[in-house]
């Protein structure tokens, strides 16, 4: 009896728990699926009052997105890009340093370390006023190789540190077996580090080239008529006399899909990236 | 000299920032050899090694391979083969592309290096695993593993650092016995890291005992055995360790408190205070002696080992069979004065032969 | 070979570190430079060197105040709620036995949007008067309608709203995962020993975690410091200046009023603040660790 009653005690506890959970689990999703909801109704369904849920869904919107007189396509096109240049870059600059980081003896290495972690907390609007100049004099402004340089402040930084923390995990013996079977350095870190590596490059890969694909300060005002990355041509879709609220919904899902798909398909490597951040991050360096 | 192999080291000195972990060690070590490196922890046996294999640079001193000082030279360019603790397998590439790996860095052409891997597996009897990876095998097919990538280029000399020490005792036992056959077969020098004395005892030609970053002996398993050099070595070797009375020297006799034993001959060494070292399977239980006080009592099995005690002092005696003892049962200990071992009690010297 | 040891290391970081100080440190500098500057695109004839002026102004500046407020506000509560909700989101999840990965699936949806296009939504189908649903909501709910980001308090409010609900996630997926890595021998121990849930939560788990509690509030202060874009597409700062922070203004004054003089010196004054409050925090990190 008294059994029962605490069984049943822990299950309205259990069944308080995931209502709650699902609560807050609820507010996460729902801008999307509104958004979803949204970009499927004409614009003139949208400013319907009360809003309805029932309606003709459309894919008008994704079309005129797309296809329209101010499709984001040829900015989709721009952000991929800016966003794989930028990654390739930075791991091939950032892969050598986070070995020799790790690794390899290096005077003054502690106060290297450290620089690079403090650049990685400059603020983006410290950056961006000078680099406006910057760029401005060298006839840089609104180019990809502007934008992409622009970018490497972020990006070069974060990959040295979290490829840092991965390298670190792979024991020693592994590269002084290595030398004793006469590979030379370089070799070590072609055939024994980067293979062991490669999960980590890969959560590497997946950070930088979300953070590029969604950066917008750097875009927006780096950028111009050539080089318009999609976070910025989204305000096509506002502005102050009218706000095409269907089409920017499309037009933003379009854009975040690749973000939504790597992020669903590679939560795990995400969490791990955060967290691996989060465990070792700074003071290791 | 035909035979490669000649390993020397001359005056090495190590320091890991304030801390004096090698000495000033010099060693020589014959072609052929199969010579091991006993020591309690962080005595400096697996430093020395390193800096044999070149992955630690010394402070000072010299390091000879067959005449050529490679004191400064890459572990790559030294052709030795080392065998580590942990094994350190190339997690990501399977056995045959681990053992292949060193012949394919020294540039061996591509279609000759499966055969010479799987000579090399063979010899360690792992050939029909060289398409699995190190993830996927047992403690001791990793370790064959490590061994075979060590002998598949013909190093002249293996440095092996514990290769034991992960395994269980049922195959620590035989795989000591098929390592020695191993390099017996191979005729190359083996430098031998380990803690157990044991392990040296029966595996080594030679052995060089280490204690606190100093080699204290350097000799065959017998010599050690029989003619530890100092107390700190009397006191290291055997399982248990000698046991060490204050005793005093006199004309022709030493003395253990009142306990008087003749010695054949005196040693030429001035009369006064030593240390008496006799092992536990020396001392036996008589009528006269040392009077002694049964303290515990271990069943080996085939032995029994009894802790007695002798005023304050605990004593070890390895009985060769097996009988009942009474609680806090007395005696008295004796032992014959061939079986004794004289140290001087100051400098810890060995008096005598 | 510890000769050639060094050279390597020094060749493998060498073309990282040459990136980050042509890339970082010298515009920072010239940041820098151009804070003891007149530099204005619009009155380009006035440019000289300026000494402090810049500084000067900013002290004497309301508008400055005002935003070093904000932003102060803006960081403590985002970070505060973040972690609040967040820890307490991954003790419950953590309670749950079975469906942990649709938690972790929904929170990483947040993470991976771009701020920006945040920022809009919440602008338009979700805060905006009359069309936007959570208007809608209040009005079903007889809650009356709230001008979101139209009026000065609820704007301010519905900014930290807005970052909080993108970042609450970070900090619960990364306390969810330092929770489930906890040994639950410890928990069972304690349980053994009578320790209540509160008790447990207090002297087991929270010291236990507290290291990545300390660095997603590191973490987490350091970008909300230098959040932008969905402030950006939000409000634009408005309405008026009522959620401006100092971020928001150094942008404005150098590319609205091409003031890059005044708005270097802005930035810089976010720059020290970073430096100050991360060297403050990571303090406290080691503080609590040694
Ligand atoms: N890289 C290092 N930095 C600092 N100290 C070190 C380093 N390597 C070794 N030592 C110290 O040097 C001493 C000798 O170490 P070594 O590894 O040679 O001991 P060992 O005889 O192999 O011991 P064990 O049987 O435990 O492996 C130890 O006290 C150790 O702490
Ligand atoms: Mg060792």
């Amino acid at each position: 009896m008294a059994r029962s009653a605490s069984k049943a005690a822990a299950a309205r506890r259990n069944g308080f728990l995931i209502a709650a959970a699902s609560l807050l689990l609820l507010i996460w999703v729902f801008p999307l699926i509104w958004a979803v909801i949204v970009s499927l109704k004409s614009e003139s369904e949208v400013l319907a009052y009360p809003p309805r849920v029932i309606f003709e869904p459309t894919f008008q919107n994704y079309s005129d997105a797309l296809f329209g007189g101010v499709s984001i396509l040829p900015s989709l096109v721009t952000s991929l890009i800016v966003s794989t240049s930028t990654t390739i870059l930075t791991i091939i600059i950032a892969v050598p340093a986070a070995y020799a980081f790790a690794r390899l003896r290096l005077r003054g290495k502690k106060w290297l370390g450290f620089y690079t972690l403090a650049t990685q907390m400059v603020p983006p609007v410290g950056l961006v006023i000078p680099y406006f100049l910057i760029l401005n004099k060298i006839g840089w402004l609104d180019t990809f190789q502007g934008m992409v340089t622009v970018y490497l402040t972020f990006s070069l930084p974060f990959a040295i540190w979290l490829l840092v923390s991965y390298m670190e995990d792979i024991p020693r013996e592994m590269e002084e077996a290595a030398f004793l079977d006469k590979a030379n350095r370089f070799q070590t870190l072609w055939h024994i580090i980067l293979p062991q590596v490669r999960g980590g490059i890969a959560v590497t890969v997946i950070f930088i080239f979300l953070n590029a694909w969604n950066e917008f300060l750097f875009a927006v005002q780096l950028g111009g008529n050539t080089v318009r990355p999609v976070t910025v041509a989204m305000f096509n879709f506002v502005s102050v006399e009218q706000t095409l609220w269907a089409k920017l919904s499309a037009a933003a899902l379009v854009a975040m899909l690749p973000m939504i798909i790597i992020g669903i398909a590679a939560q795990k490597q995400i969490v791990k990236g955060l967290t691996v951040g989060a465990v070792k991050g700074g003071g290791r360096l | 000299m035909t035979a490669k192999g000649h390993v020397s080291l001359h005056g090495i000195h190590k320091t890991f920032g304030t801390f004096e972990a090698l000495k000033g060690i010099d060693l020589d070590i014959q072609p052929v050899e199969f010579f091991a490196l006993l020591g309690p922890s962080g005595s400096g046996k697996t430093t020395t090694l390193r800096i044999l294999a070149g992955l630690e640079a010394p402070d000072d001193g010299r390091i000879m391979i067959d005449g050529n000082d490679v004191t400064g030279t890459q572990p790559g360019e030294r052709d030795v083969a080392m065998v580590f603790q942990n094994y350190a397998l190339y997690p990501h590439m399977t056995l045959a592309a681990n053992i292949g790996f060193p012949l394919k860095m020294d540039g061996v052409a591509k279609n000759k290096i499966p055969d010479l891997v799987r000579q090399a597996a063979a010899r360690v009897k792992i050939d029909h695993l060289l398409h699995r990876r190190p993830g996927q095998l047992s403690g001791g097919q990793q370790q064959r593993c490590a061994l075979a990538r060590a002998i598949v280029r013909q190093p002249r000399l293996f440095l092996l650092d514990e290769p034991l020490s992960n395994l269980d005792a049922q195959l620590r036992l035989e795989t000591r016995v098929e390592l020695k056959k191993l390099q017996r077969s191979l005729d190359v020098t083996t430098v031998y890291v380990t803690h157990d004395q044991e392990e040296a005892m029966t595996i080594a030609d030679r052995m060089a005992v280490f204690l606190d970053g100093d080699i204290v002996q350097v000799g065959t398993p017998d010599e050690v055995f029989n003619r530890p050099l100092s107390v700190h070595v009397a006191a290291f070797i055997g399982s248990p360790p000698m046991n060490l009375f204050a005793g005093q020297l006199e004309q022709g006799a030493v003395k253990v408190g009142d306990y008087e034993i003749k010695l054949p001959k005196s040693p030429d060494h001035a009369a006064g205070d030593v240390t008496v070292g006799v092992r536990p399977s020396h001392i036996r239980l008589s009528d006269h002696g040392l009077p002694a006080r049964l303290y515990l009592s271990e069943n080996l099995g085939e032995s029994m080992l009894l802790n007695f005690l002798v005023d304050d002092q605990l004593v070890k005696v390895r009985l060769p069979e097996v009988r009942r003892f009474a609680e806090n049962e007395t005696t008295a200990l004796s032992f014959e004065p061939e079986h004794i071992h004289l140290f001087d009690q100051k400098t810890g010297l060995r008096i005598g032969s | 070979m510890f000769a050639t040891e060094r050279n390597f290391a020094l060749l493998m970081v060498a073309p990282g570190l040459l990136v980050l100080l042509l890339t970082t440190t010298f515009p920072l500098v010239f940041l820098l430079w151009n804070s003891f500057h007149t530099v204005n695109l619009a009155m380009p004839f006035l440019d000289g060197f300026a000494g402090l002026d810049n500084y000067a102004r900013m002290m004497a500046d309301s508008r400055f105040w005002h935003a070093l407020q904000l932003t102060a506000i803006y960081t403590f509560s985002s970070v505060a709620l973040q972690l609040f909700i967040g820890l307490g989101l991954a003790l419950l999840v953590m309670q749950i036995s079975a469906g942990q990965w649709l938690f972790r699936i929904v929170a990483i949806l947040p993470i991976v949007l771009a701020p920006v296009v945040v920022g809009l939504f919440w602008r338009t189908i979700m805060l905006a008067p009359e069309f936007g649903i959570i208007d809608f909501i209040f009005r079903i709910l007889g809650l009356g309608q709230v001008n979101w980001l139209g009026s000065p308090t609820p704007a301010l409010i519905s900014v930290i709203i807005i970052h909080t609900w993108q970042w609450t996630p970070f900090a619960f997926l990364v306390l969810l995962a330092s929770l489930a890595a906890l040994p639950p021998e410890v928990f069972e121990a304690a349980k053994i020993d009578k320790a209540g849930a509160f008790q447990r939560f207090r002297y087991i788990t929270l010291p236990l975690i507290r290291p990545a509690v300390v660095i997603v509030v590191i973490m987490r202060s350091m970008i909300a410091l230098s959040a932008f874009a969905a402030i950006f597409a939000a409000t634009g700062g408005g309405p008026g200046t009522a959620t401006e922070i100092l971020n928001l203004y150094a942008y404005k004054t150098s590319f609205v009023e091409l003031n890059f003089g005044y708005g270097s010196a802005l930035a810089v004054s976010l720059l020290v603040i970073t430096i100050c409050v991360s060297g403050l925090l990571f303090r406290l990190r080691t503080a609590h660790r040694g």
